[in-house]
């Protein structure tokens, strides 16, 4: 935990520079981005994800791999603890408790030829079909396979402990292996998964990405399990609760609003979800187009948000002060609780609804804009970059993600199911404002962003585009602070101010939900898990744009910059990772 | 499959040493896999005197799975269920190892007799009464003990005698008794099912 956060912090401290106007020091910060050091660990790669870690035990305190291996399953492939007590306690205490005898029995061979009586079935056996395991029990081959098979029935397959009572010693993997598969081989290779698959089952760095059908592959975190990883499968999920993505919601915000859309959808229907009724001629109104300013059939314009009439004037650029998204209490004293808390609900389910639907319809945009960005290529045009669409474009997908979680927590956040005894109404109200302040600004500049994206820009003169392009850019940027800030707010003032509840949310990640990269066989294991191979790649290739390095600056005045590098800055918040995978 | 070859080995063996240990196991019928175990009650316990007889089944994978076993004898004893005789005992469970035999396993019973575990219990009524009220524990367990334990105790004796007089012959009566543990009811109903 301790490391999460001032990791945390010092990104935070990166960004804040970055945000302000002196940035000629950002060199400084030149440090190789955490890049994705989440990775995907398939059926094929699992033996080479355990190789690391096994190697290292191996190496400190000279160990077979059997030995090593054993004892990081029982310290469920913690590396650090195993270590920890090894300091504290000493070797023979952490040989002891995981079951490893390293001691060797040479002496009590017996000689060949000769027979011994096994303790288990009571038959004398000739000394060749028996076994001596490294505590220094030795049995008949026959019971050993039994007892083998009888365990890895029983699925204890990771601690087959020696035959003999009160023998804590685990029985060496290469015995179980070669005795089961003499006589049942189809259960040897079951053995087999069962012990590689520990690196998954009994490991808290590593889940099942939990996609249905399963894709089979497992997913390795590097240090703070709250984080949002996407698997090779394409399946975005949570790694602390392993449901779909859903920062800044904390899991148990989650978890209580997903159970609550599904009680409440019965009762609230098709209708209500998806259409909003005209507010001059009441007809219900579908949605067709992402962003939130909505012309009835009758020409009438209204706010998809509130659903409140507007005129003509209201423009987009006046959306930010648009304030909708409040929640206003419901005035009349007279309305009973139970009518108001659905109300409340119903206000922010409408809004995380409103922006889900957003995001999906915007989805769509993505073809149409590839569309549109080949027929202006073909013009004969100055223009030859068009990053800054598709990186605006997945800057909304981001935000607009952001936008439609921050409701759920919102509404939980400031309601009395969670956090009653947190604060005080007075509390609750400046923390609230505080949020819902934030909150307002980004959905403004999400929707003026998805505006800008929607303009059919191939129709239009080269200086049109260029001010298009400027927009977009600019309003990446801005919403990528602000999304920031949501954050910060979230993380600093709202939940960690928390005395009793513990919620803790995966942290903002400017260039989306991280994508696991797949784990190489061939990768070094002294190779530092923070820098892997690809992302020193990238560093790499953008050093030499010096002063460009950090173009990102969220200020306009930078733009220049771009031109140099387009979308090839280390620092830059609009790239996409797909980009950085690229490089 | 069993390997019913040990079994023969551990009943000859406990044969033999049957005079030191008193721990005593024979087959129920001609199938080894269902056999009877009897042990004394440890001296110097509320068990004194009296004869337990505890059943044992053998699952398939014996000896490497635990043989499975319960008490036919009612006994007051907070690890054991006073209702069905279950035994709370860790290595007739994870703790079992094929280098165990029944022998070593009723010792095991025996000795869980003598240091019930209060902490672990299996009849959570008599568990309370061994912490909070030990003397009554003491009681009811000895007066157990009488009642069921001892065949020639006089509450037996009593209950040949109330039977007999309802009809049944007295030999069948006493085979009844002994194979339900000494429960008048029980017995009654089996003696009425033939």
């Amino acid at each position: 935990m301790e490391d999460g956060m001032s990791s945390d912090e010092d990104y935070y401290s990166d960004r804040d520079s970055l945000d302000g106007l002196e940035n000629e020091d950002s060199e400084f910060h030149c440090t190789p981005p955490k890049g994705p050091t989440t990775k995907v660990i398939t059926k094929e790669s699992l033996l080479a994800a355990q190789r690391e870690d096994l190697r290292r035990v191996m190496d400190l305190l000279s160990l077979r791999e059997h030995h090593a291996r054993t004892l990081l399953i029982y310290y469920r492939w913690d590396v650090e603890r195993l270590f920890a007590v090894l300091v504290e306690k000493g070797k023979d205490f952490l040989f002891d408790q995981a079951g490893v005898t390293v001691v060797e029995h040479q002496g009590l061979e017996s000689p060949l030829g000769s027979t011994i009586t096994c303790d288990i079935c009571m038959d004398d056996v000739p000394s060749g079909e028996t076994t001596r395991e490294d505590c220094g029990h030795c049995f008949c081959n026959n019971c050993w396979t039994e007892h083998f098979m009888v365990k890895i029935n029983e699925g204890q397959s990771r601690r087959i402990r020696c035959m003999a009572h009160k023998c804590n010693a685990i029985c060496d993997e290469a015995v179980v292996r070669n005795l089961v598969s003499k006589r049942h081989p189809d259960m040897a290779e079951k053995f087999e998964r069962f012990l590689l698959e520990s690196y998954i089952e009994d490991n808290k760095r590593v889940k099942w990405c939990p996609s249905t059908p399963h894709c089979g592959n497992a997913i390795r975190i590097e240090d703070d399990e709250f984080c949002e990883v996407e698997c090779s499968c394409g399946m975005q999920f949570c790694f602390s609760c392993l449901s779909e993505a859903h920062s800044p919601c904390s899991c148990l915000m989650w978890e209580l609003w997903a159970k609550k859309c599904r009680d409440e959808s019965e009762t609230v229907n098709w209708i209500t979800a998806h259409t909003k009724p005209c507010p001059k001629c009441h007809k219900p109104v579908e949605k067709n187009g992402g962003c939130n300013l909505v012309s009835c059939i009758c020409g009438q314009a209204f706010c998809w948000l509130c659903g409140g009439a507007t005129g003509r004037d209201h423009t987009w650029s006046s959306i930010s002060g648009h304030s909708c998204g409040r929640y206003k209490a419901e005035r009349e004293k007279k309305s009973e609780r139970a009518k108001r808390d659905h109300y409340r609900y119903m206000h922010y389910y409408n809004r995380y609804r409103a922006h889900t639907d957003s995001f999906k319809q915007e989805s769509k945009l993505k073809e149409i804009i590839q569309v549109r960005v080949s027929i202006t290529e073909e013009r004969d045009s100055r223009l030859r970059d068009f990053s800054w669409v598709n990186n605006g474009l997945l800057r909304l997908f981001r935000s607009r993600r952001v936008l439609s979680y921050s409701y759920p927590f919102a509404f939980y956040m400031f309601g009395d199911e969670l956090f009653n005894d947190e604060m005080t109404k007075e509390e609750r109200e400046i923390k609230q404002h505080l949020f819902e302040d934030q909150q307002q600004q980004l959905e403004g500049n999400v929707e003026k962003l998805s505006k800008f994206l929607e303009e059919p820009f191939d129709q239009y003169s080269e200086d049109k585009v260029m001010e298009i392009r400027m927009q977009v850019i600019n309003l990446s940027v801005i919403t990528d602070t602000l999304c920031q800030k949501v954050y910060e707010c979230i993380e600093n003032d709202l939940l960690g101010s928390l005395q009793y509840g513990n919620h803790n949310i995966a942290p903002y990640k400017s260039k989306g939900i991280e994508k696991a990269s797949e784990l190489t066989a061939c990768w070094k294991a002294n190779d530092s898990d923070k820098y892997p191979p690809s992302d020193c790649g990238a560093s790499e290739l953008d050093r030499p744009s010096g002063s460009g390095s950090s173009d990102e600056s969220g200020c306009s005045s930078r733009k220049r910059a771009r031109k140099d590098s387009p979308g090839g800055g280390l620092f830059d918040l609009n790239l996409p990772a797909e980009v950085i995978d690229r490089n | 499959m069993i390997d019913f070859g040990r079994v023969q080995k551990e009943l000859q063996e406990c044969s033999r040493d049957m005079a030191a240990s008193g721990i005593k196991v024979s087959p129920k019928s001609d199938n080894l896999a269902r056999l009877v175990g009897t042990i004394p009650g440890p001296i110097g316990t509320p068990y004194e005197g009296g004869t337990f007889q505890i059943d044992i089944s053998l699952p398939d994978g014996y000896p490497f799975e635990p043989p499975k076993m319960q008490f036919a004898t009612k006994v007051w004893h907070p690890n054991i269920s006073s209702q069905s005789g279950a035994i709370c005992l860790d290595i007739l469970k994870d703790q079992w190892s094929p280098a165990l035999t029944l022998k070593t396993a009723l010792l095991s019973v025996q000795a869980l007799l003598s240091a019930p575990e209060p902490d672990d219990p299996q009849d959570a009524v008599v568990a309370q009464q061994y912490i909070r009220e030990n003397q009554t524990f003491l009681a009811t367990a000895r007066y157990w003990t009488e009642s069921f334990a001892k065949a020639s105790s006089l509450g037996v004796e009593e209950k040949v005698q109330r039977l007999v007089e309802m009809g049944f012959a007295e030999a069948h009566v006493r085979s009844a008794l002994e194979a339900v543990g000494g429960d008048e009811n029980l017995a009654l109903e089996k003696l009425c099912s033939g």
